[in-house]
């Protein structure tokens, strides 16, 4: 509430300094020809002898495009302002989120051990209690690198190893595979499509994109999952929709939800935990690959809908980049 | 497993992390209690309408139904069960919203299990003496205000006000024993079963909320009285010429 508050008074001083801007412009160009209007009267010889007329237009114009410069200047840097002061208010969430992250499988392997130490427990119940808490392990383990990647990501430090692939069929094997890792069955899942355009795509950051679309449809459904996934190929695009039948999106946050660190208040929901980090990753991984994604409207459930370009008909630099970078690296390794 | 007074004693445990309830349930298990769990707020308080319970443990970021709703829920319709809240939030803006929706005490991940397992025993204890007594003299009428301790309602100079557990029980305690000095760490130790250290703030919150609600003039109070250096006392306005001698 405060810090809205404060950004609005950061709005209202700025306003003030354009608008003083501009008047201080419109005085000076005033006072500019007034002045050129009683030398004039004056004397022309005497006009003439203060400044030639072509100096003087020079200096008006110059002086306008300096202002305009200026005015421009102020509002370039206005604006990345407000963009970094909305991710500081993001970033309050995201620290409150992150805690509760961190701090639940904590509490749980502590109960565990404490457990352990304290009971005397048959060989079958420490088993058990050794799997929850190797659970728990893995799962701190994923989110220190999933804020470790996203890090890398933004700081431009993120490995890829990208290749040529057939689209289609390399989704629908990383498709498969996240199903089986989230335990869920084949009637859950129906893949349409064949899409066979060849795309660059660094496989392991489409297993986390697609690991990320899947976890989100699993989270918030509230019951069976059912997801449906639908590619194909157009002359210059490889198109994927991924789509599920859970609670979906209001339709005025479809494009924030891609924000870093954003994440939708939803008392309600079938799940209240995330880290606001997910799908800023997956749009990431789809902009490194040159492509786009959008979250589409949709009736029920939410819709996903990502675009690569088609390796052979685009040939855009970025792509060419992409694989030079990985196969630099590919040497390196070898 | 160990046996005690409380052995038997019904909990509700309302836990999302399947991890964390299963070590959770397992130890109260194994200290004599029944467990009810619950995965999610809807779940929790279906159970708690259709089962009586002794206890609530509660994490706050539960689906469906979030834990302070779920704690405000539960006190409207029992307002004597103890409400245990469990949670990673550490914000103090947290602990206030926790206890005034009617949490009695509050837990932060990561805990010791034998600090979960004192909790519950000294909740357990305050429950069963507050039902005690409050049984014998369920009533009570001081001055324009009366105050009934088992629904946890008075009314205060014509206007109704709903107590929380922790007000009711200070006020009974200081009732049990008017016209004596009761110092600020009997009532920590007897009302909330905490080890008296730093936090006897704790106290003097929860007084001056009672006098907010019973005392006509906050600042000079006839009822609850403040006696220096030594704690507080209820007074009776009828016996208060005698104490005032």
């Amino acid at each position: 509430m405060d810090k809205k508050r404060s950004l609005t008074r950061y709005v209202v001083i700025f306003v003030l300094a354009q608008i003083a801007w501009f008047s201080l412009l419109g005085l000076w160009i005033y006072r500019f020809i007034s002045s050129r209007m009683i030398l004039k009267q004056v004397d022309e010889s005497l006009s003439s002898w203060v400044m030639s007329e072509a100096a003087n237009i020079f200096t008006l114009v110059f002086g306008c495009v300096l202002f305009l410069a200026i005015s421009i200047g102020m509002s370039l840097i206005f604006r990345n302002f407000t963009v970094q002061y909305k991710i500081t208010n993001l970033y309050d969430n995201f620290i409150a989120n992150i805690t509760h992250e961190l701090k639940t499988p904590l509490a749980s392997i502590q109960l565990n051990l404490e457990t352990i130490k304290n009971r005397n427990l048959e060989h079958s119940q420490m088993e058990k209690f050794i799997t929850l808490m190797l659970r728990d392990a893995g799962r701190l383990n994923r989110l220190i690198n999933t804020i470790l990647e996203v890090a890398g990501l933004e700081q431009k430090k993120a490995v890829y190893q990208c290749g040529i692939f057939t689209a289609g069929r390399t989704m629908r094997e990383l498709i498969q595979e996240s199903r089986k890792q989230f335990n869920l069955s084949e009637n859950a899942l129906n893949i349409s499509g064949r899409a066979e355009c060849e795309c660059v795509i660094d496989k392991n950051s489409f297993r986390i994109l697609i690991d990320n679309l899947m976890d989100n449809a699993v989270k918030y459904s509230r019951g069976p999952v059912h997801i449906k996934v639908n590619l194909q190929c157009t002359p210059k695009k490889f198109i994927m929709e991924f789509s599920d039948k859970g609670i979906g999106i209001p339709s005025k946050s479809l494009k924030k939800i891609f924000s870093k660190f954003y994440r939708l208040q939803r008392p309600h929901a079938p799940n209240v935990k995330g880290t606001g980090l997910g799908l800023h990753w997956v749009r990431e991984i789809v902009r490194y690959h040159g492509g786009r994604i959008k979250a589409l409207k949709s009736e029920k459930g939410a819709a996903f809908r990502i675009e690569l370009p088609v390796y052979r008909v685009s040939r855009k630099r970025r792509l060419k980049k992409l694989l030079k970078t990985s196969q630099k690296l590919n040497a390196g390794i070898k | 497993m160990t046996r005690s007074e409380f052995t038997g004693s019904r909990i509700l445990l309302v836990e999302d992390e399947e991890t964390l309830a299963v070590g959770i349930e397992f130890n109260l298990n194994d200290e004599g209690y029944e467990v009810e769990w619950a995965k999610d707020g809807r779940r929790a308080l279906d159970l708690f309408e259709k089962q009586d319970f002794d206890l609530i443990i509660l994490d706050i970021m539960i689906p469906y139904v979030d834990g302070f709703e779920v704690a405000r829920k539960m006190r409207g319709e029992t307002p004597q069960v103890p409400i245990l809240m469990l949670t990673a939030r550490t914000g103090i803006k947290d602990r206030v919203k926790g206890l005034e929706t009617g949490a009695d005490d509050y837990l932060t991940k990561p805990f010791h299990l034998e600090e979960l397992l004192a909790r519950i025993k000294s909740l357990l204890r305050r429950k069963n003496w507050y039902q005690d007594s409050a049984g014998e003299h369920p009533r009570f009428r001081f001055g324009d205000n009366e105050v009934d301790f088992i629904n946890l309602t008075a009314s205060a100079g014509g206007k109704s006000i709903i107590l929380t557990f922790h007000e009711a029980a200070v006020l009974k305690y200081l009732i049990q024993h008017k016209n004596q000095v009761i110092s600020r760490k009997e009532l920590l130790e007897k009302v909330w079963g905490i080890s008296p250290k730093a936090r006897t703030r704790t106290v003097d919150n929860f007084i001056m909320r009672l006098r907010r609600h019973f005392e006509p003039e906050r600042q000079r109070p006839v009822y609850i009285r403040s006696i220096r250096g030594a704690g507080y006392m209820f007074v009776d306005k009828a016996s208060n010429d005698e104490i005032d001698r």
